[in-house]
């Protein structure tokens, strides 16, 4: 089921295969009114942005501001859900919770977690964005 | 329709943005809280927004408290769109001024029908401030002639009168009766007579200055309140006013008539009365004495002529 839908979008999004691992592309594709350069656009500018933003949250976390991390992992789970990237925004969800809370040993092991997702998702997105 | 979207994050920004167009909207993007305030507090900015919860400078609620407290007349429909979720941020985000809600990530046709919805409310503040515009247009005007009415015209007077004593400045009345008016409706109808009247208020409005005012006193009676002038040049502005009024007939559908008027004048300066009804007393007693010399004359409150 998942295979059909994904080759199905990778018609009408080309080179969308190694990124619909990621993302829910016919999820996105509804929310961009199937705007394929739109769609194409935001990747791009997607790419631009979430070194910044990953950063901005290692840092917080390591300098120990929680109140920072919270907000930025919060901002991350905003752009990953928006681009509907589901499972990284989930996890980051988990680091903006744990933060909230104020609980850093779960922080850490989230954030080890979610970079091994973002990772693999950037490289995904790098191709992507290569490939139009 | 215009509208407001403020979010920190470019990509949700360009979403929102491209998705707006498409429906048509006029879009106004800002990235942080504080130039989202100075749009929307513009006398002439948007009154649609879209705001992302947490933006630098001001976040989505201060920007619905700003905005709240701070344009007051024409409301602004103001939507908080956030991946906050919890049912206490909701309550946080409508109590801080929000007139909707909307988690991130957004569906566009939810989004779209939402905005609708403030645009019906919006559309119904319109109406409501159209029928309240025109009311208060009825309530001041004349509605044969359309000057100001008797209470508006006495209302303003008073303040013209209020404003000279603080500013030592000089406001003049004028108040004029058309000389034989009954005869004009009895010989020729009352409908000739309101064409009649209709003209003398077109001719007076004419003959003063865009910030003079204009009002029907009475049924054939114009009171009319001059700004800042020269006490010394009360009879000229009399006089030019019965001109404007008599210089020529007055054409109706009864043919041409010729009308006159009687003018009682008064300046402030160096009499500033106790109450509007003291200077309108004297006023009237000016026309009183205009009538008395005959008609179609002026005379000037205190003034031996």
């Amino acid at each position: 089921m998942r295979i059909e839908v994904v080759s199905e979008v990778s018609k009408v999004v080309p080179n969308g295969v190694l990124i619909a691992r990621f993302v829910d592309l016919s999820d996105l594709l509804a929310r961009v009114e199937n705007d394929c350069e739109l769609l194409i656009e935001l990747f791009a500018m997607f790419k631009e942005e979430l070194p910044a933003r990953r950063a901005a949250l290692h840092n917080a976390i390591q300098l120990g501001d929680l109140h920072l991390a919270t907000a930025e992992a919060h901002t991350l789970k905003g752009m990953l859900a928006n681009m509907s990237t589901k499972h990284a925004a989930s996890l980051a969800a988990t680091i903006e919770t744990a933060a909230r809370v104020g609980d850093m040993a779960a922080v850490n092991v989230m954030l080890a977690a979610f970079d091994t997702e973002i990772e693999a998702f950037s490289k995904a997105v790098n191709e992507f964005v290569a490939g139009h | 329709m215009r509208i407001l979207i403020a979010d920190d994050e470019p990509v949700s920004l360009r979403m929102l943005q491209k998705t707006l167009r498409r429906a048509g909207y006029e879009v106004t993007a800002v990235r942080d809280g504080r130039a989202a305030i100075e749009e929307l507090c513009c006398s002439d900015g948007p009154r649609l927004a879209l705001l992302d919860w947490m933006m630098p400078e001001f976040d989505g609620p201060a920007v619905c408290r700003e905005v709240r407290r701070r344009r007051g007349e024409r409301h602004v429909h103001l939507v908080l769109l956030t991946s906050r979720s919890s049912k206490q941020d909701v309550v946080i985000g409508l109590e801080s001024g929000a007139d909707d809600y909307l988690i991130k990530p957004f569906d566009p046709d939810e989004l779209k029908a939402r905005l609708h919805t403030g645009l019906r409310i919006l559309q119904l503040e319109d109406n409501l401030v159209e029928v309240r515009e025109a009311m208060l247009y009825k309530a001041t005007h004349d509605a044969l002639t359309s000057l100001l009415n008797r209470g508006t015209i006495v209302e303003l007077l008073a303040h013209e009168l209020s404003r000279t004593r603080r500013e030592d400045g000089c406001t003049i009345a004028v108040l004029g009766d058309l000389d034989h008016f009954k005869l004009v409706n009895d010989t020729h109808g009352h409908l000739v007579g309101d064409e009649v009247l209709r003209e003398v208020a077109r001719r007076l409005l004419s003959s003063v200055r865009s910030y003079d005012f204009v009002g029907r006193y009475g049924g054939e009676e114009f009171l009319l309140v001059l700004n800042n002038c020269d006490a010394k040049k009360s009879l000229k502005r009399a006089e030019e006013i019965r001109t404007a009024v008599c210089g020529s007939p007055i054409v109706t559908s009864q043919g041409p008539l010729v009308i006159t008027a009687s003018i009682g004048a008064i300046a402030s300066r160096g009499r500033i009365p106790e109450t509007v009804e003291d200077f309108l007393c004297e006023v009237d007693r000016a026309l009183y004495t205009a009538k008395s010399a005959g008609r179609n004359c002026c005379r000037i409150a205190g003034a031996e002529v």
